[in-house]
């Protein structure tokens, strides 16, 4: 049935091109309408060597629609590859297109033996949204970029986690990932951000493993590679935020990964030592603030949503009213990621609703009593609605407007205190 | 001045829909209307025996070719007795979207003024099939409202119209498109008049006219002519103009009641044609 879209959490799969803009020197190409790219794009933290401005469009028009967009297509590219200095291109298709039935796919194929490397995702918006746009993305270089290696790096592991740009924090977060993976004595390869890039996409068939950090984004790319590279994967739905599943992280990878247990509890002993230093100095703060009560909601993708309750429920000792999944999560995932919202310390469960209308989610917010000033994590949509209920509220997923994010993160032991730090701040500034 | 009477031809791809549209315009010349034919098929073939051969540059060649910014003569002819032709045309096989092709292009006839005043019927002769809803075009609101479908006693064809049946039920709930009536295309197969009649009934309209199977069709098309204008003495010149006649005349113009295949095949039995199979001699 036809609905009104009302405060959507995301774009349509051409928003990937926001995924090939993450990977250092590449440069998506975009197949659409001249006003795709203009809609999708965003200014938080995207402008840089290539922006969402210069990226090559053949602004198809109704001429190429009648006709077919492929001769367009193919100068496009031809010209791109001449004038634009890039490591890697990747062709997105939007919606007319894929309608139309232009054969990308062999225009694309045309320029296998060009110089740099030309791939194609199809990421027509009626296919699904830009979760599913950056699994094409991902899909496209195991499929069309990579072969198996017989060649293997011992403790070389492949990272997969977060979608760059729709979660503000992906630069971050993948660091701090990484961080903790290489403390393992592991070596972590990622393909996001800062000096990553081709050469680390090139290292992906030589890793021993794959871990993925999601609750189901990027599920299908590490089975195609299980498959295709013949590298087991470990599936950590939840990003570890804080103490309790950071350390549960750590220990799964260990266990995975075949690194030794006593270097494991080594790391997490160190990290945990200071983790609860910072609690301890605080917990006068945590007793005596009498803005934060007990019950929490957060509103986001299926990544925060599960990560964010889990640690206000596990570390802080929150209650979870009840939590919303915005992403448009695949129904085949959703069983297995409502199991997670049951595996919460204190004998605790949390009742979580997979919902993308935010008029029905608001309308759930405001009839729910959360004995004292409701605790909001959610996006910006949220604000006006938990001042109303004179709530606390934070700004973590998309669409992000009361916060810069350079290069910020929650991920980890130190994002969990981030958190810590983000929530007590608009709490002692309620009164001021 | 009234109205004009623009009518789009339908039917089975191969029944002879650009033959039958071309000799019935000849037919409404000779009594004196004005009409424009407008091709809505990629192959571009419905003007030719009016043109005297494929003479004309499509609307979407042209488009492609020299931009939209045309001049309404570049892109119709004029053909046999003053009847004004237009193709639209389409891309190539296999790529692009021909169904987007002919909105573009009856949207340019409507933007160029190719439809004067003076004209009494514009007929508009579609391919076989409704594939999508750019072949629906010329039935949507404010261009055709009167449809006849072209059929002959042949299975597959009688299929095809029943389907196309089911579109113009769809349009005229929402629009003021009827389906006059079915014109046959003669194959002389058995019983074919019966037939055709009890169909038409079933789909709630009639058999407007039979139209007798002659080779003199055939040598008028490969002359790249008319059969009015190629033998305007012979029997099948007289047939045309009567099947003019009898579109001038029609005042019934109903919602059709498209059947299930079951009853379809049920029609089929009950005039002869699947027993009548197995005895078929050559």
């Amino acid at each position: 049935m036809a609905k009104l879209l009302d405060k959507q959490r995301y774009k349509c799969a051409l928003a990937a091109m926001q995924t090939v803009q993450a990977i250092e020197r590449a440069l998506p190409i975009l197949h659409s309408g001249p006003g795709c790219a203009q809609k999708l794009s965003d200014t938080n933290g995207s402008s840089g060597y290539f922006s969402p401005n210069i990226f090559p469009c053949t602004s198809i028009n109704e001429k190429d629609v009648v006709f077919g967009g492929v001769k367009k297509l193919n100068s496009t590219i031809e010209n791109a590859l001449k004038v634009v200095d890039a490591d890697l291109y990747v062709v997105l298709t939007g919606c007319i297109p894929e309608i139309v039935g232009d054969d990308t796919a062999e225009v694309v194929s045309r320029f296998k033996e060009a110089e740099k490397p030309v791939l194609y995702a199809p990421t027509a918006g009626f296919k699904g949204n830009n979760y599913i746009g950056h699994e094409q993305v991902v899909g496209a270089i195991i499929d069309q970029y990579l072969k198996k290696s017989d060649k293997k790096q011992k403790g070389l592991v492949n990272i997969w986690a977060d979608v760059p740009y729709q979660d503000l924090f992906w630069h971050g977060n993948l660091r701090e990932i990484e961080n903790l993976v290489s403390e393992l004595g592991l070596t972590p390869n990622t393909i996001f951000g800062y000096q990553r890039g081709l050469e680390n996409i090139k290292k992906i068939p030589e890793a021993e493993y794959n871990i993925l950090v999601s609750p189901w984004v990027g599920l299908k790319n590490v089975k195609k590679m299980e498959k295709k590279f013949g590298i087991p994967y470990l599936h950590c739905k939840t990003l570890p935020i804080g103490a309790t599943e950071t350390s549960k992280f750590l220990r799964e990878v260990a266990a995975f990964t075949g690194v030794d247990s006593a270097l494991a509890e080594s790391v997490i002993k160190k990290h945990e030592d200071y983790y609860y230093y910072l609690i301890e100095r605080y917990a006068d703060l945590f007793l005596e603030n009498r803005v934060i009560n007990k019950q929490f909601t957060v509103v986001a993708d299926a990544q925060y949503t599960l990560a964010i309750t889990k640690f206000l429920v596990n570390d802080l000792g929150l209650v979870p009213a009840k939590q919303f999944i915005t992403d448009d999560t695949p129904k085949q995932y959703r069983q297995a990621i409502e199991e997670e919202f049951k595996k919460l310390n204190f004998g605790l469960t949390a009742d979580v609703e997979f919902e993308t209308d935010g008029f029905k989610i608001h309308e759930e917010i405001k009839k729910h009593d959360y004995h004292g000033y409701p605790l909001v994590l959610g996006g910006y949509y949220e604000k006006e609605l938990t001042e109303d209920l004179k709530g606390n509220f934070l700004n973590i997923s998309w669409p992000v407007q009361s916060k810069v994010v350079f290069n910020s993160y929650y991920a980890g032991y130190n994002g969990g205190i981030r958190l810590i730090e983000d929530i007590y701040t608009v709490a002692v500034q309620r009164f001021n | 001045m009234s109205e004009i009477r623009q009518i789009a031809i339908y039917g089975k791809g191969g029944i002879g829909k650009s033959t039958t549209t071309q000799n019935l315009t000849a037919g409404l010349v000779e009594h004196g209307k004005k009409v424009m034919v407008v091709g809505c098929d990629p192959k571009a073939d419905s003007t030719r025996l009016l043109l005297g051969g494929l003479a004309q540059k499509t609307v979407l060649d042209t488009i492609r070719e020299e931009g939209e910014d045309v001049e309404l003569d570049r892109i119709m002819k004029t053909g046999f007795g003053g009847t004004k032709c237009v193709e639209s045309g389409g891309p190539e096989p296999g790529v692009g979207c021909a169904g987007r092709g002919i909105i573009t292009s009856i949207n340019m006839l409507e933007n160029l003024g190719a439809y004067t005043d003076e004209l009494d019927y514009v007929f508009y002769d579609v391919l076989g099939d409704v594939v999508c809803g750019g072949f629906a075009m010329p039935i949507r609101e404010g261009k055709a409202k009167e449809i006849y479908i072209v059929a002959s006693g042949e299975m597959m064809a009688l299929y095809a119209a029943n389907n196309i049946s089911k579109g113009i039920q769809r349009y005229a709930r929402t629009g003021g498109v009827r389906l006059g009536g079915i014109i046959c295309n003669s194959r002389n197969v058995d019983r074919e008049l019966d037939l055709l009649r009890a169909f038409s009934k079933e789909l709630g309209t009639k058999l407007l006219y039979f139209v007798p199977r002659d080779n003199v069709v055939q040598h008028a098309e490969i002359n790249k002519k008319t059969v009015i204008e190629y033998k305007p003495d012979s029997n099948q010149a007289q047939e045309y103009r009567n099947l003019a006649q009898a579109v001038i005349d029609n005042t019934d113009f109903v919602i059709p009641t498209p059947m299930t295949q079951e009853r379809l095949e049920e029609i089929l039995m009950e005039y002869g044609m699947m027993e009548l199979a197995d005895d078929y001699k050559i």
